[in-house]
């Protein structure tokens, strides 16, 4: 890959047909960000015992059983789906809009940073990302996901989820080579008459385009990821909201000037 | 607006405790101090000892709440003034973001903190004029209620369950706020026998609010279960149970004393009896509960 | 595996069976995915479990374990049935026209020669007719009855499609679908590998499971060539290293045999135990080198002290009487007849079948010295849960060693490539490196022999040990002694085919000379996809200046059956070596460089083989020389072949032998099958010990079909007990529909799948109350191993399954 420059969108394409589940990006993501994990737990779904993204898991590779109990399936990423999830470095995004201390940036790179000293721990990013991607770190007092590895983009290395995934299930570069790699992909797959596939985040149907997207075997909702008519900015519940309150606030002030009308008797 | 088929993947922010308690506060200092000047403005000097009560609550709820909020951030909490100020290097300057209802409230906050410790002195120095007070009054009002009422809203600016899935939460917030607030300035009352002159129409102000926080409430249920979410707020049905029960204490309340001044017996009662001490701590009790139901109901 | 890795990404069929190389060999399976993603390769996959394998593979089929004979024994049939067997290649290149001598025969599941008080086979009726010259008789028609071919033929028409069905639980519709790809296969531009692992060796049928897919392979032409093979993924980073250097009992470095007791001089010996040529153009490189080799070898070892006149120290190197195999050290223990143990970078507790029976053997011992960076089941199994530490006379030695990470060295990895690698951390604590430590045992050993003389101190006191710091030896030094060098120009050897058998040249291990020459060590070459223009001139992905692979650096191995008779690569467009008029180019060629391929007297291709051909009849196999299904010894089912020996008639039963109680169950009591395997999240017990895999599979569990736990009431997260004649395991239920029920000889079958990878040792462990008392997966698997290297059964066996 040639050099990474700032002023260029970087991101990932995630092919999750060729995805084998192997949490590599899992882990490499832990060790270079050194961060502990959760307490093990066996949490009885599938291969997955990470659970959730969220302050000690930056990756999370989720695994959904469709296998059909039979002998023969085609496989190919349709029956046992795997993926793995991570920040989507949205073009528009919801933690970014609320985050009330500027602790949220966009980086030279185009990716999505929370700045740690600016962080204060609010977690209004957390109620707002539709992904569910930010986690508190009580030790720090800060939220936490991942940082699309701002400091290697900087010293010129790819992401370490990517340069350890071994199947290029995970691909990391310029935003305009991945799409034109995932649509090539995509075509493939539908020519070999794969024609669940689709592409999520890859326009700008969610979130004004994802610099994390992904290649899916089903419908996005099956992922756990919030399809083109489910996905909003927070900011959508402004007007209504404040509406809704200002209604009720010259109501209240008119039943309150009404409740409190001077006395005609002594 | 934008309706979503509510399906959300969001995290909760575990905002529990502390923040329960805020938006509590934040209800009732921003109510009393509405109520406070809407008993100045509309009332007659009589009233004016139940507006001081008023100013004397809306104060310290005022001041409990940034303490809340600084609380909860936890190891944060040094950082709390980073809600006002932009320390990104090489983009510092003040944060202010209208669209993000925490920002706002943030300032907001600030704001009101000092109309409220302003009125709060002068209840008790009774120094300004007359005028100027009542204006400042009308301006402190404003922020008031917009920090009765913006916690609601700034639930519903997220991508959680449930609250992002109506647009009522402000208008719940506020009208409970008030009707809350108009209990707690009832119950302090009884410390105040000069105020008692003023115990019938605070009840019957509590009574109108407790009928916009019903249709609030009944708006709000709708919205949820037209987003397809009401199982979510099912489990905590005890919760709107206790404020529905505070609603009604109010309704029988206010009614009770809109038929005695109907009747054109001395509006004045002699003291705080103990049907609005029961009223009045259920209604509070029902405030905090609606607002433990709500976020409850997300995370 | 005789391609390698990189290799595979030049395949249009990947047949997998036996190896889930998803999860045990991730790395190396991006070049699956590429011949999928680049060449629209499909990939098929044969397995009792849908796994993370098979959810990317094109085809899934549920199979019973221990029945792949039975599966490739149908696809064969399919292919000669119908003639899609690539047939210049099968002439030209196999045995097929290799004619059979009388007296062979094959009934009710057993090869003529069986002797049933031994349970062994007399192998000599196994042999071709010879003509006058004592060469093979051969008809090159193909149509001689006793033909290979024709044998071959009678022998795999009982594998028809139903008896496939029956036997595996694979509906016949599937069955036909992988046959019709399968069946493509044979056409000269189509190549297809089929990947292999412990999944086809962990069975008493282990070594016929292997030489079916072999069998298969040659008759589809696919030896020898780019994209083809018969591909075993092998274990732990290195080993392929440890066997090259004879980590086996039975063999010496570079595959040479163990002598046998008898054998007093080099010719007995080489007599006894190379191949023989058996056709005028065979080559027969193996068998003609083999004193070269050896002689080559003892120098080595011995120096000065090896000498012509005393057939250069042969004496000195022992000759084992009997079996010396991994089950076997136990089961000598068990019978007290072993003084100590010395284990290193293996922990015997975990991994043995039958580990409470190993257990046993390890207490019946005087000593036992554990050697290893990090304490495992063996080091800890005299205070193990439930054991009365007391009651263990065993003195147990903690020696700790350096772990891989701290050293440098090399690795051979399954392509063969011997990659050097540089120490990563510095030696922790006081951990030593292993070959310190047997360099100071032996100088201590030596001394004693020098002080107090010995019965036989000569092999000990003229050992070789010529290193700078003899108690110290670099791993450098030891790669050089291994390459081997000329004693009379003090170079290094530059190919093992200049050795010699005057004692003039030495070599460690005769395929890795060539590895280190006087140029430098090449397996620390590194010149790969910076420039792959230069550094992949042929494009096949053969990199020859990355590292350096035996044997020679060739890539892939048989190359010359690339190319048809003519010396042209069958797939022009996929190339091995092919002969350019003057001589052969591509890959290293596996073949004399400029032998003309029209020479009449031009060898065979398969220059290793008595024959010169690939062996679709064998008789170096002690089960027989064509596979046959048998059923695992614990087995719901009777052969639906010939259910009056339904197992291998040759299986070694230790516990039989030794005289022990049987220890072996039946459907009736334990009527669910059981096979054990690897999670991608673990390497066996090690990583025990390393939170963030902990994390990821952090408690021990069974995979159990959803039908199944229903009938039983059984919940994913539930505790289970699973038993065998043998013992139990009390673990966490996953209840999945990857796993399901199936149809076995007219019989509904479950399978039932147990991870391997946790024991009472490790972070696991160490947060469980019983401390994973009854954790260990090989508490269930019965003690007996295959006839050809006694490998235990460990993927198939007989289980109860009960909700806790
Ligand atoms: N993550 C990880 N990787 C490893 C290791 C590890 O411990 N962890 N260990 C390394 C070592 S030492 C080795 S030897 C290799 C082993 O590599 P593999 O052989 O691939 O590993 P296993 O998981 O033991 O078995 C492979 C598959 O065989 C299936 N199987 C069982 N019986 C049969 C059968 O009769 N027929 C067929 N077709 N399939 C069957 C099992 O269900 C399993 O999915 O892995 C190496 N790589
Ligand atoms: N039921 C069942 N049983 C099985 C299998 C199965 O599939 N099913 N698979 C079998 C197979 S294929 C294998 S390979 C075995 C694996 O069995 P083992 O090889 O015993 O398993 P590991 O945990 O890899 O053990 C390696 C040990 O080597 C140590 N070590 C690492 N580097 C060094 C070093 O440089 N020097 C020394 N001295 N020690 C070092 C590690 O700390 C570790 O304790 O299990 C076998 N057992
Ligand atoms: S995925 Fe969530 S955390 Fe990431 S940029 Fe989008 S909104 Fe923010
Ligand atoms: S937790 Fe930090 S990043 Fe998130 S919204 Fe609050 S200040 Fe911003
Ligand atoms: S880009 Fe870096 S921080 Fe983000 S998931 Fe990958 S390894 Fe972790
Ligand atoms: S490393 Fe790649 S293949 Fe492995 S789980 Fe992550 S995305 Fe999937
Ligand atoms: S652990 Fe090492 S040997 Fe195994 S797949 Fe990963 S890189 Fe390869
Ligand atoms: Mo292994």
């Amino acid at each position: 890959m040639a050099t990474i420059q700032a002023g260029e969108s970087y991101g990932f394409f995630t092919d999750t047909s060729v995805c084998i589940g192997c949490k590599a990006c899992e882990v490499a993501c832990k060790e270079w960000n050194q961060l502990q994990g959760d307490s093990p737990s066996f949490l009885a779904d599938s291969f997955d015992n990470t659970g959730t993204l969220d302050a000690q898991n930056w990756r999370h590779v989720k695994f959904i059983e469709h296998v059909p109990d039979q002998s023969a399936t085609t496989g190919n990423g349709t029956a046992w789906l795997m993926m793995s999830d991570v920040c989507k470095h949205c073009k528009q995004a919801s933690c970014m809009e609320v985050c009330p201390t500027g602790a949220i940036i966009r980086t030279e790179f185009n990716t999505v940073f929370i700045q740690q000293d600016v962080c204060n721990g609010c977690r209004n990013c957390i109620a707002a990302c539709p992904y569910g991607v930010i986690g508190m770190n009580s030790q720090t007092g800060t939220a936490h996901k991942c940082t699309l590895c701002y400091d290697r983009l900087q010293g010129g290395l790819e992401p370490a989820c990517a340069k350890a995934c071994p199947t290029q299930s995970i691909q990391f570069g310029p935003l305009a080579e991945l799409q034109k790699a995932a649509d090539v992909r995509l075509a493939a797959l539908h020519s070999q008459g794969v024609k669940q596939a689709q592409l999520y985040g890859r326009d700008d149907k969610v979130y004004g385009g994802l610099n994390a997207f992904f290649l899916l075997m089903d419908k996005p909702e099956t992922y756990g990821l919030p399809n083109a008519d489910n996905a909003g900015l927070p900011s959508r519940n402004d007007a209504g909201g404040y509406l809704a309150a200002l209604v009720t606030g010259v109501l209240a002030v008119v039943a309150g000037l009404v409740a409190f009308r001077r006395r005609v008797t002594g | 607006m934008v309706y979503l088929a509510a399906e959300h993947f969001a995290s909760p922010p575990q905002w529990t405790w502390y923040i329960l308690f805020y938006f509590f506060f934040a209800g009732i200092a921003g109510g009393s101090y509405v109520l406070g000047t809407l008993l100045r403005l509309s009332g007659d000097p009589r009233d004016e000892a139940a507006a001081r009560i008023a100013f004397y609550v809306a104060f310290p709820a005022t001041v409990i709440c940034p303490l809340l909020l600084t609380a909860d951030l936890g190891a944060s909490w040094w950082k709390f003034w980073h809600m006002l100020v932009d320390v990104t290097p090489g983009d510092t300057g003040l944060n202010f973001k209208y669209w993000s209802p925490m920002s706002v409230g943030a300032w907001a906050l600030l704001v009101f903190g000092f109309f409220a410790t302003v009125s709060a002195l002068d209840s008790w120095l009774r120094v300004v004029p007359m005028l100027l007070n009542r204006l400042f009054n009308i301006v402190g009002s404003v922020f008031g209620l917009f920090i009765a009422s913006y916690t609601g809203v700034l639930l519903s600016v997220s991508n959680q369950p449930v609250w992002s899935d109506t647009w009522a939460l402000g208008g719940l917030f506020l009208a409970s706020g008030l009707s809350g607030s108009a209990a707690l300035i009832a119950l302090l009352i009884r410390n105040r026998p000069e105020a008692s002159i003023s115990l019938g129409r605070l009840h019957q102000a509590d009574g109108y609010f407790s009928v916009l926080e019903l249709a609030l409430i009944i708006v709000f249920f709708i919205t949820i279960a037209v987003a397809g979410v009401l199982s979510r707020v099912l489990p905590w049905l005890p919760l709107w149970a206790i404020a529905v029960a505070g609603i009604a204490g109010s309704l029988v309340e206010a009614r009770g004393h809109t038929r005695m001044q109907a009747a054109g017996g001395s509006a004045t009662v002699a003291g705080v009896r103990l049907d609005t001490v029961v009223v009045s701590l259920l209604v509070l009790l029902g405030v905090l509960a609606m607002r433990a139901a709500v976020i409850f109901s997300a995370q | 595996m005789t391609n390698h890795w990189r290799d595979i990404k030049n395949s249009d069929l990947i047949l997998i069976n036996g190896a889930n190389p998803a999860e045990a060999h991730p790395v190396g399976f991006q070049w699956f995915m590429r011949a999928k993603l680049d060449r629209g390769a499909k990939m098929i996959h044969a397995d009792p479990r849908f796994t993370r394998t098979s959810a990317v593979a094109d085809m899934y089929l549920r199979i019973r374990t221990g029945s792949d004979v039975a599966y490739f024994g149908g696809l064969i049939n399919h292919v000669l049935q119908n003639s899609l067997f690539h047939d210049e290649y099968v002439r030209n290149y196999t045995n097929a026209s290799f004619i059979v001598k009388e007296g062979f025969s094959f009934k009710d599941g057993l090869f003529s020669g069986y002797d049933a008080t031994k349970r062994t086979y007399d192998i000599a009726s196994w042999s071709y007719e010879t003509d006058s010259t004592g060469f093979a008789m051969r008809d090159k028609t193909l149509q001689n009855p006793r033909s290979v071919f024709q044998l071959m033929k009678t022998h795999y028409s009982r594998y028809t499609p139903d008896m496939v069905s029956s036997i595996t639980g694979i509906p016949v519709a599937d069955f036909m679908k992988v046959a019709d790809l399968v069946g493509q296969m044979g056409k000269p531009d189509k190549v297809m590998t089929i990947v292999y692992a412990v999944g086809l060796t962990h069975h008493t049928t282990g070594g016929q499971l292997i030489r079916s897919g072999a069998v298969l392979q040659l008759l589809l032409g696919n030896m020898g060539r780019p994209g083809g093979g018969m591909n075993a993924e092998r274990g732990h980073a290195n080993i392929q290293g440890n066997t090259d250097h004879a980590i086996s009992w039975e063999i010496l470095p570079g595959y040479l045999k163990i002598p046998a007791p008898g054998q007093k001089t080099i010719a007995d010996y080489v007599a006894g135990s190379a191949p023989k040529k058996s056709d005028k153009n065979s080559w027969n490189f193996f068998g003609t080198n083999y004193s070269k080799f050896m002689v080559s070898t003892l120098k080595a070892w011995f120096g000065d002290a090896a000498k012509k006149e005393n057939e250069f120290a042969f004496s000195f190197v022992p000759k084992p009487a009997g079996n010396a195999s991994w089950m076997t050290i136990y089961d000598q223990a068990l019978k007290g007849k072993m003084e100590g143990l010395i284990l290193s970078g293996m922990t015997a507790a975990s991994i043995g079948p039958d580990s409470n029976q190993v257990r046993q053997a390890l207490g019946n011992l005087k000593w036992l010295v554990v050697m290893d960076a990090l304490p495992t089941t063996s080091s800890e199994f005299w205070h193990a849960p439930g054991v009365d530490a007391s009651q263990v006379k065993t003195e147990v030695f903690m020696v700790p060693t350096t772990h891989w990470i701290e050293k440098d060295g090399s690795f051979v990895n399954s392509g063969r490539w011997s990659q050097w690698k540089d120490q990563v951390l510095p030696p922790q604590g006081q951990a030593r490196h292993d070959h310190w430590i047997l360099a100071d045992i032996f100088q201590r050993v030596k001394k004693l022999y020098q002080s107090q003389g010995g019965k036989f101190p000569d092999p000990i006191l003229n050992l070789t040990v010529d290193y700078k710091d003899p108690l110290k030896p670099e791993l450098d030094e030891i790669a050089k002694e291994i390459n081997g060098k000329d004693l009379t120009t003090g170079k290094q050897m530059t190919s093992f085919a200049l050795l010699r058998d005057d004692g003039t040249t030495t070599t460690g291990d005769w395929i890795y000379t060539g590895s280190y020459l006087d140029s430098g060590n090449l397996m620390k070459r590194r010149q790969g996809v910076q420039d792959t223009k230069t550094n992949d001139p042929t494009g096949m992905g053969f990199y020859p200046n990355w590292s350096w692979s035996w044997p020679l650096n060739r890539r892939v191995m048989y190359n010359r059956a690339s190319a048809d008779l003519d010396g042209k690569a069958w797939d022009p467009t996929r190339p091995g070596i092919t002969w350019n008029g003057s001589k052969w180019v591509g890959d290293v060629p596996d073949y004399p460089p400029t032998m003309n391929p029209h020479d009449p007297a031009a060898w065979l291709p398969f220059i290793m083989n008595g024959e010169g051909v690939g062996r679709l009849f064998s008789n170096s196999m002690l089960d027989g020389p064509f596979p046959e299904h048998y059923e695992p010894v614990e087995s719901p089912v009777a052969n639906p072949l010939h259910p009056g020996n339904s197992a291998s008639p040759v299986v070694f039963l230790y516990d039989k032998a030794a005289g022990r109680p049987d220890r072996f169950g039946t459907a009736t009591d334990f009527p669910y099958i059981a096979t054990s395997y690897r999670l991608t999240e673990h390497e066996h017990y090690v990583t025990q010990h390393v939170p963030h895999l902990v994390q990821l599979q952090p408690k021990p569990f069974v995979e159990i079909p959803y039908e199944l736990a229903s009938e039983k009431g059984i919940k994913s997260g539930d505790q289970v007990r699973v038993s065998s004649k043998r013992g139990k395991v009390e673990v966490l239920a996953l209840v999945t529909k990857r796993l399901g029920a199936m149809t076995v000889a007219g019989q509904k079958v479950y399978q039932i799948g147990i991870p391997i990878h946790w024991g009472y040792v490790g972070l696991s462990a160490d947060s469980d109350s019983s401390r994973g008392r009854y954790w260990l997966a090989n508490a269930l698997t019965p003690f007996v191993g295959d006839a050809n290297a006694r490998t235990p059964e460990f993927k198939a066996f007989l289980v109860n399954l009960e909700k806790m």
